[in-house]
Order: C-alpha cells, then structure tokens, then sequence
C-alpha cells in the first residue's frame, strides 16, 4: 500500500470567538495521488489546504505532512496562488529562478534549470519578457514552471485557473498535468470548477457548505495521460462530470 | 491564448513607436526659441520695463561676466557642497527611517504626528534660527536643505513600502525567504518607484534650502552672491544665478533620471491601456 502523504483527522478550524470554520474534518492523501477538493464558495477548501500549508492554526485535531507538522515555508511543500503572483520586475526566466533561488539553489543549476522548466511549458520565446507584457495565460504558465522547477514533494494549488477563460485552462490542464507526471508528487488542488477537478485529479473530494468537511468522493477512473481537450468528448468523462454535481448539489442542501 | 499575447505585444509595441527623439529634441529647441523671443520682444516693444524684468540677452551677458571675473566658482562650490551634503543625509537617513518604521508598526504609530508637525513646519521661516544654532558656516545650510529633503525621502519610501503586494511577500514566504530575502526580493524593489520619485523632489528641495540659507545670512554661497545682486538691483544678475542653479539641478536629475530607466525599466509601458 502507498504511504499517506498528507494525513488529516478530526480537524476543527475557527476564526477566532469560536465563529467555526472547520469541524471534525477528516483526509488522507496517499503519495504521488492528485486529489481535487472542490465545494460551494465558503465551505472552507482553502482554509484547509491554507492549514495544510501551515498558513492557518490548528484549533483541534491533527494534520500531518509526511508525519512532520504543517508550517509555512517548508522545504518539501509548494503552495501555488490563486493569483501568479509574479515579481514585475522580474523577467520570466527571472521569475522561475526566483524559487530555486529562495530555495537555495546555485546560480548556475538554477539558470539551466529555470530554462528547462520554461520551456516545458512552452514559453521559451518569451524568456526574457517581464509580467506586464504577458497574458493572462502565459503568466499562469510561469508560476506553474516557477512551482515545478523546484521539485517539491507536495503540492499545495488554490484555483491558480480560475481567472482563465476555458480554452485557455485546456491549455493549462494539460501542461499541469505533464509537469506532475514526471514530477511523481503529491498534489492538492482547489477548484470550484467540476471539469476541471475530473480533468486533473484520480479522486474528487466533495466539501459540504457546512463546514464539516468532506462528505462524498469520487474515483476517477479515467486512463492517463489524458488529453484535457479529448475528455471533452468521452463519454465517461460525462458521467464523472454528472455524479460529481449530484454529489455537489446534495453537499450544499 | 496566442492571440492574446500576439495582441498585447502590438499594443506594447505602437506605444513605444511613438518615441522619436529627434523630433522631441527640435520642438524642444523651438520652444525655448519662442519663450526668448517673446521676452526679449515684449521689451523692445515697451510692453515691459527691461530694469525690471531683464533682457535674455543681457542674462547671457551677466553670466559670461560672471564666468570671466571668476568670482562665482567658489561661491557655486559651497553651494554645491551644502546641496550634496544635504541630499545625501536625507536620503540615508530619509530611506533608513523609512525602513525602521516600516518594520516596527508601533513605533511608526507614536512617531507619526511628530513627524507630520514637524514637516508642517515652515524650515523657511526657522533659517534664522538655524543660522543661530549651526553658525554662520555651511553646517546652518546643511541643516536647513535637510530639514527639507529628509522628510520627503522619509514619506515617499514609506508610501512606497507600505503598498507592497501581499501575494508576493506571500508566494516568497511559501517559497521559503527569511525576512532579509522579503525585503530585498520584494519590498525595496516594490518601494523603487516611490524613492525615485522621492529623489528628485528631495534635490529640488535640498538646493532651495541651501540657497535661501546662504541668503539669510553666509561667508560664502551663490545665496550670498543673489542677496548683493539683487541689493543693487542687478536683475540680469539674479537671474543668471538662477539660472546656474536651476541647470545644476537640471543636470543632476538628468543623472537620476537615467538610473531610473535602468532600474525601473520593468515597468515602462506597463500602466498604458
């Protein structure tokens, strides 16, 4: 059996004068799995992965990472942004060196590194450009590459796609999903968006609007690699997208 | 998605075409052309009296005097002493108390009302009495250019500071930075803008503050210079001094400016819609 990565149970979250965020909330996440957490706007999918990421305090209950406490800024964990959160006065190339760089990798490996990186996801032209002369799309790609560069076992995504429009995101999903396979980590990804959770992920988690956590989950049992853009068109890929609001609908009544 | 980027980098690109510097250079000339001639006109047509307003030419005259006789170059080197000690105290201590109350919140709240009162302060008016405190020597003028350029600095890194974006500082926390990488790495270079700008308003300020210090009362200045001129109402005079001053100024900025476009290249263009 695969070792659990990320391990939470019995987890209560507030927000101070006991308004309760989270409650008995249970989660296992084994390695190198892909796990989406999906659920209405304020049923608490980012104050959990923002917990896991050692963002938020634990009010009751345990989480672990690989058996070590969250804390931010642990080496093995990456959070991506829902924004990319780019230095603008960085150029991409700068950009993606910027985390090996925090993580205290050599200028030279770092420069080399960056570039491979940069070109996986397909910006290689546009290396030397700053932020503000991106799109939307491209500057996601850069934090995307920026993330993977720096080969952490764990991911932590809060709806990095969520400002994209849905061709674009197809793009995207793809790119994601080609980083993760070679990179063999674990991911937790944030979503609101049901394709795109059935797109990335080998299990869904649906989170209740109440606060209690994860009440339904969905296995999703679509071949890899995929293809974000041949998914549209498999029928399975409907039946997972219609279980999956069925289970989001009953979450939130 | 390619079209997007495609479309943003032609928006980039016809904003920058329209940089042709030649032509700015020729229009400048121009314009200054037209300002001479009118006031060199408005006196030979006895639309204004040339004992009080001076002609451009008899400027051009004060000043090759004034270069001839050599008694200005000392006086513009005190001068322009007090203006470089002055500017670079304030932009030390300007930018290092920046940081300071920028780091400790509760320092920066017990701190601020002294600081907006003493900035409300007229440094003008207390010349004098920084002539009785510091001597009639340069110290007086550096203290009161200072005065001045210190509070400037001060207030425009801090603005810059106090708006860094949260995401970033965020993002580089996650990333692992210590406190000294959050403020190499995200917040002076989010305040850059904010010291450039403050840079040259502090010049401004830094040589009016010499100069009138040296008005006040001096051994030596081009303030001591534009108070015996003007007491002999040597108007052509006062304002070739002037416009020493301003040129000087002028060229500084100029030296800023450049450093400027090199730092701050990033950000050209990027608030044109």
């Amino acid at each position: 059996m695969t070792p659990v990565d990320i391990h939470v149970r019995g987890l209560d979250v507030d927000f101070g004068r006991g308004r309760k965020v989270l409650s008995s909330v249970n989660m296992d996440v084994t390695q190198g799995e892909f796990v989406a957490l999906i659920g209405a706007s304020g049923c608490g999918k980012t104050t959990l992965l923002n917990v896991i990421a050692g963002l938020v305090p634990v009010a009751r209950g345990t989480v672990t990472v690989r058996e070590r406490k969250p804390s931010a800024g642990r080496g093995d964990i990456c959070y991506v942004l829902a924004r990319d959160a780019l230095l603008p006065w960085r150029t991409v190339q700068g950009n993606v060196e910027y985390g090996l760089e925090l993580s205290g990798v050599g200028r030279e490996e770092r420069a080399q590194r960056a570039a491979t990186y940069i070109d996986k996801v397909g910006l290689a032209a546009s290396r030397d450009l700053h932020p503000a002369k991106l799109s939307q799309g491209m500057r996601q790609r850069v934090s995307l590459a920026r993330a993977f560069a720096v080969g952490r076992a764990t991911y932590l995504m809060d709806e990095p796609f969520s400002a994209l429009d849905s061709q674009t995101k197809l793009v995207l999903h793809d790119q994601l999903l080609a980083l993760w396979e070679q990179s063999g980590a674990t991911v937790v990804f944030v979503t609101h968006d049901i394709g795109e959770a059935i797109t990335l992920a080998d299990r869904v988690l649906v989170m209740s609007r109440a606060g209690l956590g994860v009440v339904d989950e969905i296995k999703v049992d679509l071949a890899r690699p995929r293809s974000a853009e041949a998914l549209q068109a498999d029928g399975h890929y409907h039946d997972l997208y219609r279980r999956t609001w069925t289970a989001l609908k009953a979450s939130a009544a | 998605m390619t079209d997007t980027a495609s479309s943003e980098a032609r928006l980039g690109a016809a904003t920058a075409s329209g940089d042709r510097s030649g032509l700015v250079a020729v229009a400048r000339l121009l314009f200054l052309a037209l300002i001479l001639a009118l006031w060199q006109g408005a006196v030979d047509a006895g639309l204004a009296n040339a004992a009080f307003v001076s002609t451009p030419v008899s400027v051009v005259k004060s000043l090759w005097s004034l270069a001839r006789d050599g008694e200005v170059f000392p006086n513009l080197g005190t001068t322009m002493l007090e203006i470089a000690l002055a500017f670079l105290l304030s932009i030390v201590f300007g930018i290092a108390s920046a940081i300071v109350l920028d780091r400790l919140d509760w320092l920066n709240r017990v701190v601020s009302p002294f600081l907006t009162a003493f900035n409300s302060m007229p440094r003008i008016a207390l010349g004098p009495l920084f002539i009785l405190w510091f001597g009639i020597g340069i110290a007086s003028k550096v203290v009161l250019a200072f005065s001045l350029g210190y509070f400037i600095m001060l207030l425009s890194t801090l603005g810059g500071l106090k708006n860094v974006d949260r995401d970033l500082l965020l993002m580089s926390r996650l990333f692992g930075a210590s406190g000294w990488g959050l403020f190499r790495h995200v917040r002076l270079p989010w305040a850059l803008p904010g010291i450039f700008a403050g840079l040259k308003l502090t010049l401004i300020y830094c040589s009016a503050g010499a100069v009138i210090g040296e008005m006040i009362a001096a051994k030596s200045g081009l303030g001591l210079m534009l108070q015996s001129l003007s007491g002999r109402f040597d108007v052509a005079g006062v304002m070739a001094l002037i416009l020493i001053v301003a040129l000087l100024v002028m060229a500084v900025t100029s030296l800023v400016d450049l450093a400027e476009r090199r730092l701050l290249a990033w950000s050209k263009g990027s608030t044109d819609v």
